[in-house]
């Protein structure tokens, strides 16, 4: 197992360099020059002429060649800088230290919700197949997929400001600092996503459920007496989890990286709105860097899914 | 004969007692009898309209205030930062008009042929870093926004076009000397983003303040910011009007969504808001505890005709466009939108611009369109185009309210009225200067802060001059380059306001842009929110809260 981790780690390095040169071009080969305005609410436009545009861009260090640009970029990084915002000199990390605790905590209750209700709904809809809980199930949780998860949370929104006049903090407020204003702010983003990935992950649970249900082991455990409960929930939920765990695995991985649409409706300034600001801006080094972290976010979790499949099923071993 | 400009206490206390009734008209609950605060006085010493002030507390504010750099005098948001400083002058209504009142200068005058302004500065001023503010500071900013250092880009150097030279005479006396009269000149000094930086930051910081947020002479100083959320900003102790400001701190909120600001005003997360949506607006008049007003502003929403592509390089295809599409009927279709306001070339705010009920009589302008669209019709085919034009190129931005309203209502008016068709095509904000720069549009419909002043000149300098800075529609007219430049030097009010008549007229001829009309900025706050006194500013003007105070 440990040679499996540290050669998926050494795997790793190429994937991010990969990510690190995608993003770089991109940022290049994309339209809008961040030099060419300067932009503010309603659209207010001031534009550099050709000199003016000219010495910007040397003030910044863009008139140097892409590959020095570059080379600058992942010398930075290999000292573990991980950069200041192209305009501002805020550096990347104070954005990260201070919203990647709530996005992370956004995921990671989200994730826990699908969960909550996912696994039992798409159990019980396997278990009673072709009954009325596992139509109307299907119904429900088609209906959810459907829907949007950014219209989700502005009705929300329009629920509580309407009928309550009350709406969620716009302070970011860390669970160790204040519980119930952390969970005001955090509950109604995730609840949005868990209903969303709930909705999906029933559906999985349920494909995935029925496929065990019709092993022969499963047919045995019933020859010898046990509890349907103890069957399903013991050894078929079991055996059913690895498409579960990929499934949990890539939600968690794109809530990681901020669900933009969500944190919108929501105005929960997470790592979503922050990528979402940066392109606003132009911000190159911001937006690289992000990118570059959200990249190996994915390939830390990927990992993670994939060495907890050998804790979840035996046969699966490494080497 | 020199001019000069200085409020008396008698003037002021006029001042302080004609806003309090306008105030109490707009604002609804009359203030709790609290202590009385003593009230500094002499020049541009501003203090709140109502009698009794509480002092104390935190407003929290609720707007954009993201901005990609810090630098005031490169384009930097004014929201976020104006709190904290202050310009030379400012402007205020006094006695129902829009006028120059002190800031840092205590007064100034003008030389009689209008090419010497003279400021004698205010004294015992101090920086927030403790520096004290002397003349050098004023002539090393306007040093720097007349001849930017290579590198920077100084967006208002445009603004003082007609400024030759800046002088300190001594500590607490500035000269500017011009080229030529500039009669407007004092309203481009009371511009927000015009604030004085102190020589100091400007010697530190290599002339370049984008990465840092400058000391300035504000109320408020800055206590923390976090990026993308807000910004605390603290009362100034030592603040040269020593009444103000009376609360302890404002609390920026960093809301980009219009409804968002607009919901957290409404349950309480914030106290007021400089600019919400329409719908929020709609819900704060229908409730008792808060206040609200629409402020005129310098923003407008406009079509560009690019004047040197077929047919629009033909003046009387614009002509016919301009008469034919009805401003009426454009602005209804946004109403629920944004609350754009039906003027022509001038913010509908400025003493200069024809009122509504005078513009609604003219070509192009009036509701009924039976004799507008013939005549409009009559220009196409003498032009060449009898049956209309095919194939033209609509760009806007990527905003859902241009590209799925507005555009498509503009695109309708064509084909309805002189069968030209468009197809609109949608580019991100960012990428339509590229669009405009290179010339690849016919028409291009956006909303812009194009000037920051409520006088035509700067806008009209860089907009509709030949080779103007920001004149994208290639546009060229030269009687009205003429006409401009008289405009810009004469200082006979009452000649000049025919001359700006004459040229609106030249305009509405030979028209650069489509005018869909001028924004108003939707201001709400809970009625505990005092000394705001909306009815004296435009809504550019809110970014300076200097007076304001919390009865609770």
């Amino acid at each position: 197992m440990q040679s499996y981790i540290a050669r998926r780690l050494l795997l790793a390095i190429p994937t991010l360099f990969g990510v690190t040169l995608l993003i770089f071009l991109a940022m290049r080969v994309l339209p809008g020059d961040p030099l060419s305005a300067v932009t503010g609410e309603g659209g207010a436009v001031f534009v550099l002429n050709e000199e003016q545009l000219k010495a910007a861009r040397a003030s910044l260090g863009l008139d140097k060649p892409y590959y020095a640009q570059y080379l600058d970029w992942i010398a930075a990084l290999a000292r573990g800088e991980l950069g200041k915002s192209f305009w501002k000199d805020t550096p990347i990390s104070e954005i990260l230290a201070r919203r990647a605790p709530i996005t992370f905590q956004v995921a990671l209750m989200a994730v826990i919700l699908s969960w909550l209700i996912g696994l039992p709904v798409g159990v019980l809809s396997a278990v009673k197949y072709h009954s009325g809980f596992d139509v109307g199930s299907r119904i429900v949780v088609t209906l959810f997929m459907a829907v949007p998860s950014f219209w989700l949370g502005l009705m929300f929104i329009l629920l509580l400001v309407s009928l309550f006049s009350w709406r969620p903090p716009l302070d970011i407020v860390y669970l160790s600092e204040d519980p119930a204003a952390n969970l005001q702010m955090t509950l109604g983003p995730s609840l949005t996503l868990g209903i969303g990935m709930g909705a999906v992950m029933a559906r999985i649970t349920r494909s995935s459920v029925l496929e065990v249900l019709h092993e022969e082991y499963v047919r045995t455990a019933r020859a010898k007496g046990l509890r349907e409960r103890a069957i399903v929930w013991g050894h078929v939920l079991k055996n059913a989890m690895l498409p579960i765990l990929t499934f949990s695995g890539v939600i968690m991985g794109q809530l990681l990286a901020g669900s933009v649409a969500v944190e919108r409706a929501f105005s929960v300034p997470g790592l979503g709105l922050a990528l979402v600001s940066a392109i606003y801006e132009r911000d190159w080094m911001v937006i690289q860097n992000l990118v570059l972290l959200y990249g190996g976010i994915y390939i830390l979790i990927n990992l993670v899914v994939d060495i907890s499949y050998a804790l979840v099923d035996p046969r699966i071993r490494y080497r | 004969m020199a001019t000069k400009q200085k409020m008396t206490r008698r003037d002021m206390l006029k001042v302080l007692a004609g806003s309090t009734t306008g105030f109490l008209l707009t604002a609804g609950t009359p203030s709790q009898s609290v202590p009385s605060s003593k009230t500094a006085s002499g020049p541009g010493f501003l203090s709140a309209p109502e009698a009794n002030v509480r002092r104390g507390g935190v407003v929290r504010w609720a707007g954009h205030i993201q901005a990609p750099h810090f630098d005031l005098h490169q384009g930097a948001l004014p929201w976020s930062l104006n709190f904290m400083y202050n310009g030379l002058v400012r402007m205020y209504m006094v006695d129902g008009r829009r006028t120059a009142v002190p800031d840092l200068a205590e007064r100034w005058e003008v030389s009689p042929d209008g090419k010497i302004y003279t400021f004698f500065l205010r004294d015992g001023v101090k920086y927030h870093d403790g520096t004290p503010f002397t003349s050098a500071d004023v002539e090393a900013t306007f040093k720097r926004i007349l001849s930017p250092p290579a590198g920077l880009a100084i967006t208002m150097t445009g603004l003082f076009e007609g400024v030759e030279n800046v002088q300190a005479v001594d500590r607490r006396t500035v000269r500017f000397s011009l080229k030529e009269p500039r009669s407007y000149l004092l309203e481009v000094f009371a511009v927000p983003q015009c604030v004085i930086y102190s020589k100091r930051s400007l010697d530190a910081n290599n002339q370049d303040l984008r990465k840092v947020i400058a000391p300035g002479t504000g109320p408020y100083m800055l206590k923390e910011r976090r990026e993308g959320e807000k910004m605390i900003l603290a009362r100034n102790p030592n603040y040269w009007n020593p009444d103000i400001p009376y609360i302890d701190a404002i609390e920026l909120l960093h809301l980009p969504e219009w409804t968002d600001r607009g919901t957290a005003v409404l349950t309480g997360r914030a106290d007021m808001s400089p600019n919400t949506s329409v719908e929020m607006l709609r819900e704060a008049q229908k409730r008792s505890d808060m206040g609200w007003a629409q402020q005129p502003s310098e923003s407008l929403y406009i079509v560009y005709y690019n004047c040197q592509r077929k047919p629009l390089n033909d003046a009387r295809v614009r002509r016919a466009i301009s008469l034919a599409v009805s401003h009426q009927d454009l602005l209804k279709v946004f109403e629920s939108y944004e609350g754009v306001k039906f003027s022509s070339w001038i913010p509908r705010a400025s003493d200069l611009a024809t009122p509504p009920d005078q513009l609604e009589k003219r070509p192009g302008y009036r509701p009924g369109k039976a004799e507008d669209i013939p005549e409009a019709k009559r220009l196409m085919a003498e032009a060449g185009y009898p049956d209309g034009v095919k194939g033209m190129d609509l760009v806007c931005a990527s905003v859902a309210s241009h590209a799925q309203v507005l555009a498509p209502a503009f695109q309708d008016q064509l084909k309805r009225t002189l069968n030209i068709e468009s197809k609109i095509r949608v580019v991100e904000r960012g990428v339509l200067i590229e669009e405009w720069k290179a010339g690849r549009f016919d028409f291009s419909l956006f909303s812009h802060a194009l000037t920051t002043t409520l006088d035509p000149s700067p806008l009209w300098n860089v907009s509709f001059k030949t080779g103007g800075a920001q004149n994208y529609p290639r546009y060229s007219n030269p009687p009205f380059d003429r006409l401009l430049e008289q405009v810009n030097r004469e200082l006979n009010a009452s000649r000049r306001r025919q001359m700006v008549a004459q040229a609106q007229d030249l305009l509405d001829e030979n028209p650069p842009w489509f005018v869909i009309g001028w924004l108003d900025y939707n201001v709400i706050w809970r009625n505990y929110v005092k000394g705001l006194e909306v009815d004296k500013r435009l809504a550019s003007d809110l970014s300076r809260l200097d007076t304001i105070w919390l009865d609770k």
